[in-house]
């Protein structure tokens, strides 16, 4: 482990190229370079997260965390080579002031040479993709609306500014549940009629839910709204014959109900976030269901039709700071680094 | 139709088998405990299990209910790759029903017919059930002629599919092989017989098929004009364990070469198939087996051997002729080595050296391409004395990876040559989440995908090569060797005469 304080982009592309010498025999395949964007009070959470993915991908992990926008500009760097941070190398920068506006500077340099490059934010995303370059540069691109104040919201701007290659954590804490849903119908012919999803009406997983169901089977499902339950609680599907299908979750198991036979309890677990990188990681081509399911909640077609390079649009949010919304978090110069 | 919930695209959606029941011969047998029941539990930690799920245990001994559960619980947890979750257990064993009752009982085949009629309803499972016969194969043609008798291997009866997976061995030579083919085809159809060769659920066998077809770099140098030989190698630290009967009966040509190295060599050897449905790619594996020529003189071109007491791994090791249940005289062999080639136009004069052994200095299945010298080397000879074959080496076990080996300068002022491996490993640390080759073969039979299952044409191809060697080598005495050493010094000497020598694996 190198520890860099106040230093330059070319202090961390040396110290890594060093690093990677004299841990020796380091993984030789790299499959692609993880960019993770992280707030300072996530760091942690992020790394946990991607040492778990990287364990299933090798790739070079990117740790970016940008704070103190308006202090003085100085990048920190930490190089981990098969440490604390799982088998991938990894790089922790931390970037203040005007640095943190301009991190591709030092990003561009640590990519791994012509892999994939995926960016990960795990923060409120972006409003709008194009203006962070970390996600101009990036051929995958992963949010979670999860972290967003209003997560639904959140996704259908993801709708908005969707580009091929975007996907949502939101997405991917579904698949469990379409697995369930879906496997129903792989022995019956019976059309499905009708649908309904029981869950809060803040939750973006439901909203994706009732939009995969409305691009697939084109049916307009109905969204009970509860409270009772602070995730997802229950997707009932009706067909021709009268026949219903209901998965409920109940902590983390799913009860999956089928007219005419006995009820049944499956496993559906709540994943670490990790885990739901990982998968991610798996394909890094667009998902076109996640596309059409995205298009359909939030009522706009053709969204995989959409060129998949974003253009970089300059954005300052700095002078939106001063213009009177909160500063950006402060925090102190990375402590634990040591 | 089909399903409007699936598509092609959606490649997150995993493959879940249709509502059936796994029925296990054998259940309480070590295959079972070690390999099955842990398979069965990560693939329902995985979600992979479809609802309505049962197993049903059928074995001779006197269990309650309550013993086989706990026995069960014992083997998942114990072998389980995936994190341990009670309550997936629990559920699971909730599913899991014991029948007790010997082979030749009618009545405990009779219940056993009744309870997969019952589960038809009350679990959803459409008559669906594969038998998985995890018993020794002199039980198959009674347990086989039980199936028939309570017509439950008969898919129109029973509403379903009704599937069977066998275990190696796949007889003992050609001839029992056919035999045991003919019985199983019969009652069964053949299409639902599943042969279980686990190498081939090993994720790095099926990379040699990426590796080979989906790469332009490899296919073009894939043959004699560029292949000087090749070397496969499956070597184990272990002794014979607690197989003696069965080991000494048959050895190490019959035990993995006839299975396992055959399936390599023809993975390695075979033309690219039209497509990856599981008939093209057979076919082709088929066309290898049946090019596969034996030495012309098998006493010359072929080695075994069998270990002396020595020391493996920092441990004293007993000999062979020492191991329990060994008769003292016993001429059965613990290494072979054998140089095979494949006649057609891709390998002509390309030897294929394979071997086998027990108490070797290490662990390692792997398959080593050497390539010939280059045709002229501008420098001086005394620069290149280091620089060997160019060789690609597929590691199959442990270790999962490819080595590329090729020449390369020595740093500094003198123009020098010397071998350096470029590495590349998939490494534990990448393949924890891989499933086991068990959980990847189980999931596949109930499934019905018959990808990587080696059919009755194979097997019995593969009895044609190793039959006329069994008959060479009768009455002859394998060469010694001391246990933790690579083989017995004739293996050695068979390639040197050639001007080779073996690839330290």
């Amino acid at each position: 482990m190198i520890g860099l304080w106040d230093t330059t982009g070319n202090e961390v592309v040396k110290a890594l190229a060093a690093e990677r010498r004299s841990a020796g025999g380091v993984a030789s395949g790299l499959a692609l370079t993880l960019v993770a964007v992280v707030e300072e009070k996530h760091v942690r959470e992020a790394e946990a997260a991607a040492t778990i993915a990287a364990s299933a991908h090798p790739c070079r992990l990117l740790i970016v965390v940008r704070s103190d926008l308006d202090g003085r500009s100085r990048l920190d760097a930490e190089i981990v080579v098969g440490g604390r941070l799982g088998p991938a190398e990894a790089v922790v920068m931390r970037m203040y002031g005007r640095l943190a506006l301009h991190a591709e500077s030092v990003v561009m340099p640590l990519l791994a040479p012509d892999v994939p490059v995926v960016t990960w934010w795990h923060s409120e995303p972006p409003d709008v993709i194009a203006n962070d370059f970390l996600g101009v540069v990036a051929d995958r691109r992963i949010t979670d609306c999860k972290l967003s104040p209003d997560p639904v919201g959140a996704l259908k701007q993801r709708a908005n500014d969707y580009a091929p290659g975007d996907t949502d954590l939101t997405w991917t804490r579904i698949t469990l549940w379409r697995t369930l849903v879906a496997g129903a119908f792989d022995t019956t012919e019976e059309r499905v009629t009708g649908a309904t999803i029981v869950a809060p009406m803040t939750d973006p997983t439901a909203a994706l839910m009732k939009g995969w169901l409305q691009s697939r089977l084109g049916i307009e499902p109905v969204w009970e709204h509860t409270d009772r339950s602070p995730r997802m609680h229950s997707v009932e599907l009706k067909c021709a014959n009268g026949d219903c299908v209901r998965v409920t979750r109940d902590e983390g198991t799913a009860l999956f109900s089928r007219t005419g036979q006995e009820d049944r309890y499956m496993p559906l677990p709540k994943r670490a976030v990790g885990d739901e990188l990982a998968e991610e990681l798996r394909r890094l081509d667009a998902d076109q269901i996640y596309s059409e399911a995205l298009g359909a909640m939030a009522g706009i077609a053709h969204l995989d039709q959409r060129p998949p390079m974003r253009v970089h649009v300059w954005k300052d949010p700095a002078l939106a700071a001063r213009a009177g919304e909160a500063a950006g978090a402060f925090a102190g110069p990375g402590g634990s680094a040591a | 139709m089909g399903n409007p919930l699936r598509t092609a695209q959606d490649r997150r959606l995993p493959r879940i088998p249709e509502p059936c029941a796994l029925v296990i011969f054998g259940v309480t047998g070590d295959l079972s405990r070690k390999k099955l029941i842990p398979a069965v539990y990560d693939l329902a930690n995985r979600g992979l299990l479809p609802p309505g799920f049962v197993v049903l245990g059928f074995a001779r001994r006197d269990w309650g209910d309550g013993d086989f559960e706990s026995l069960a619980y014992e083997a998942a947890k114990k072998g389980a790759r995936t994190p341990w979750r009670e309550d997936v257990w629990q559920r699971l064993a909730s599913q899991f029903q014991f029948v007790p009752g010997s082979f030749d009982d009618d009545a405990a085949f009779d219940h056993l017919a009744s309870t997969l009629d019952d589960l038809r309803e009350r679990n959803g499972i459409a008559g669906n059930a594969a038998f998985y016969f995890s018993i020794p194969p002199a039980a198959f043609p009674l347990v086989l002629n039980q199936l028939n008798r309570t017509g439950m291997a008969d898919n129109a009866k029973s509403g379903g599919w009704r599937r069977v997976v066998v275990e190696k061995p796949f007889g003992n030579d050609l001839q029992t092989a056919m035999a045991l083919n003919q019985l199983v085809d019969e009652v069964f159809t053949p299409q639902d017989v599943f042969r279980i060769d686990h190498y081939l659920g090993k994720e790095t066998v099926q990379n040699i098929l990426a590796l080979r077809f989906a790469n332009n770099l490899f296919e073009p140098v894939w043959n004699s004009k560029y292949v000087d030989s090749v070397q496969i190698t499956m070597a184990e630290d272990v002794g014979i364990g607690t197989r003696a009967a069965f080991y000494d009966a048959s050895g190490a040509a019959r035990d993995v070469l006839q299975n396992h190295l055959l399936q390599l060599l023809a993975l390695v050897g075979m033309e690219e198939p039209t497509s990856f449905d599981p008939n093209e790619v057979r076919a082709e594996k088929l066309k290898v087996l049946k090019a596969i020529s034996i030495p012309k003189d098998i006493a010359e071109g072929s080695v075994r051997g069998q270990y002396l007491p020595g020391w493996v791994a920092g441990e004293r090791a007993v000999g062979y002729l020492e191991e329990k249940n060994i008769p003292a005289d016993s001429t059965t062999e613990t290494y072979v080595a054998v140089r095979l080639g494949i006649q057609n136009r891709r390998w002509a004069e390309v030897p294929f050296f394979v071997r086998v052994g027990k108490r070797m200095p290490r662990r390692v299945t792997e398959i080593a391409i050497l390539f010939k010298k280059a045709p002229h080397l501008p420098f001086n000879p005394a620069d290149i004395e280091m620089l060997g074959n160019n060789q690609l080496v597929i590691r199959v076990q442990p270790d999962e990876g490819v080595v590329l080996k090729f020449g390369s300068k020595v740093p500094g002022t003198t123009m020098e040559v010397r071998d350096i491996a470029m590495d590349f490993q998939y490494g534990e640390a990448f393949t924890e989440s891989s499933p086991e080759a068990y959980e990847r073969l189980v999931l596949d039979v109930l499934v019905g995908d018959r990808t990587l299952f080696p059919d009755a044409a194979e097997v019995e191809q593969s009895w044609r090569v190793i039959d006329p060697l069994e008959a060479a080598w009768a009455g002859t005495k394998p060469e010694p060797y001391r246990s933790g050493e690579w083989g017995p010094r004739a293996s050695d000497e068979m390639l040197a005469r050639e001007g080779r020598a073996w690839r330290r694996a």
